[in-house]
């Protein structure tokens, strides 16, 4: 019983990081849209695809953090969450091994982090992810 | 049950990793081969090396030989400045010429080691002395005239020409006797012969290969020294017709431009297999305001066909580099009354 409750906590207090993450994210990106565009078209990485990545990356944050408040969606969201945190972080891997040229596109207070720190801040978020996600697969494994 | 969870975060990890590398992947294919103006900047192509303050805007690039830059005068026609950019050492130089009396009006001095050569398409003369010797004799006279010239070999200069009402490229050389060569079909003329075809004529460090780059749309063609030409191309610019209105005076039938043609490629380079194009042109990821405090230079690999990639190249107030070139390791621009000299990321410019 304790374990469990623990395993709830834990994943309740990942599953909240998360959502404030992903929303605080979101928002300052269509807040500040034609910054965000503008940054993310000039992105060596994936410039030829700013025209939709520019909605479809808030968008996708947003989704996260609204499957994440219906109960029967969480394992799905959790699963999200990782995969779209592996994708910033390659991201930002690819940023420093292939180019300078950085705009920054995370909003808010994210594109004050240099892109090393960036770098750890997703790995824990990562790690947070991934221990939110063993405690929820724990109470109620994913078929 | 742990390992099946491990085993899934594992996947899910390659596979959205593997989605953004395939992303970059195809981005990057699109970009260097079939570029819808979208330009990369890469880290530190060029760093800045040292400028100096050559005093006057009427210098223009005459050459290079061995860590010396040659900078010639237009409003002071014989008139040289050597700077060595190892040593950052400065020297005038005062060209002799052995026959003053001719009515010149737009003298060029253009480097071909061991020769330097004294022109002008208007006479039409040009003389011809030896580096370090600054002594030059005729060496061509009233043969034919040439809006532009660069030496080329010790007797051979590329020029283009519109004499025959037309502007045409080819080559002056001497050998027993003088052989004018032109080519009318190496230019190709849009809406008018003479405003169309304008551009700038360029060669490489070596002398191999010559190259002209429209000015008013998104063309350039490398030719060898013989004028045979090795490619066409298209930059990264979208203009391919140059917006040219022409009008023509009643009385004298004398044609002027009506308009002020969109100028796609102010100035070119050429390097090894690479050529570089200085535009104020913004692509789709520009930001305008930065032109305010730098021109663009756009690198192609005109062998292969790409674009490699872009860099800045910084204004000295708000006036852009009208000149560069790149020799050896060094990248100079002239831009005011200034000398910029950087050097460049030899690894990038290969």
């Amino acid at each position: 019983m304790l374990f469990t409750y623990n395993s709830k906590f834990i994943a309740i207090l990942a599953k909240s990081m998360l959502i404030l993450l992903f929303v605080y994210a979101a928002t300052n990106k269509l807040i500040e849209f034609d910054e965000f565009n503008t940054q993310l078209s000039k992105s060596p990485i994936i410039a030829a695809f700013a025209d939709w990545l520019v909605y479809v990356i808030p968008i996708t944050e947003l989704m996260i953090g609204f499957l994440f408040l219906i109960n029967w969606f969480t394992t799905l969201a959790f699963y999200a969450s990782f995969s779209l945190l592996i994708m910033f972080t390659t991201y930002i891997v690819l940023i420093m091994k292939f180019s300078e040229f950085i705009p920054c596109s995370c909003g808010g207070v994210l594109d004050q982090l240099g892109w090393g720190q960036h770098l750890i801040f997703n790995l824990v978020f990562i790690i947070i992810t991934g221990i939110g996600l063993y405690q929820v697969d724990s109470i109620k494994p994913l078929k | 049950m742990k390992i099946t969870f491990f085993l899934r975060l594992v996947i899910i990890s390659l596979l959205s990793s593997g989605f953004v590398i395939g992303l970059y992947l195809v981005s990057n294919h699109s970009i260097h081969q079939n570029n819808p103006f979208i330009r990369s900047y890469p880290h530190h192509p060029i760093t800045r090396n040292f400028e100096l303050n050559i005093q006057y805007n009427s210098y223009y690039i005459a050459g290079y030989v061995n860590d010396k830059l040659y900078l010639g005068n237009t409003t002071a026609p014989l008139h040289l400045i050597e700077v060595n950019l190892k040593t950052k050492d400065t020297t005038h130089i005062t060209i002799k010429i052995d026959q003053t009396d001719l009515p010149f009006r737009s003298v060029r001095v253009k480097l071909s080691s061991p020769h330097f050569f004294v022109m002008d398409g208007y006479v039409p003369a040009i003389f011809r002395g030896t580096i370090g010797n600054w002594e030059a004799r005729l060496w061509m006279k009233e043969k034919f005239h040439f809006s532009n010239a660069i030496p080329i070999d010790t007797n051979k200069v590329f020029i283009s020409s519109n004499a025959t009402r037309q502007t045409v490229l080819g080559y002056i050389e001497k050998n027993k006797n003088f052989n004018i060569h032109l080519d009318s079909h190496l230019l190709e003329p849009q809406i008018d012969s003479v405003f169309s075809v304008d551009g700038t004529m360029i060669i490489s460090q070596d002398q191999k290969y010559l190259g002209y780059v429209y000015y008013y749309r998104n063309q350039y063609t490398i030719m060898d020294s013989q004028l045979d030409i090795l490619t066409k191309n298209s930059t990264i610019d979208t203009l391919q017709t140059a917006n040219i209105e022409l009008s023509t005076f009643s009385n004298g039938g004398i044609t002027t431009l009506k308009n002020r043609p969109t100028v796609v490629n102010l100035s070119a380079a050429l390097f090894k297999n690479l050529i570089l194009i200085n535009t104020t042109r913004l692509g789709k990821n520009d930001e305008a305001k930065m032109l305010d405090q730098a021109s663009i230079v756009d690198v192609y690999n005109w062998q292969n066909q790409t674009y490699e990639f872009s860099f800045y190249l910084y204004n000295k107030g708000k006036k852009h580099a009208r000149e560069f070139a790149v020799y050896d390791n060094y990248l100079v621009a002239l831009v005011d009354n200034e000398l910029d000299v950087y050097n460049i990321e030899t690894n990038r410019f290969r």
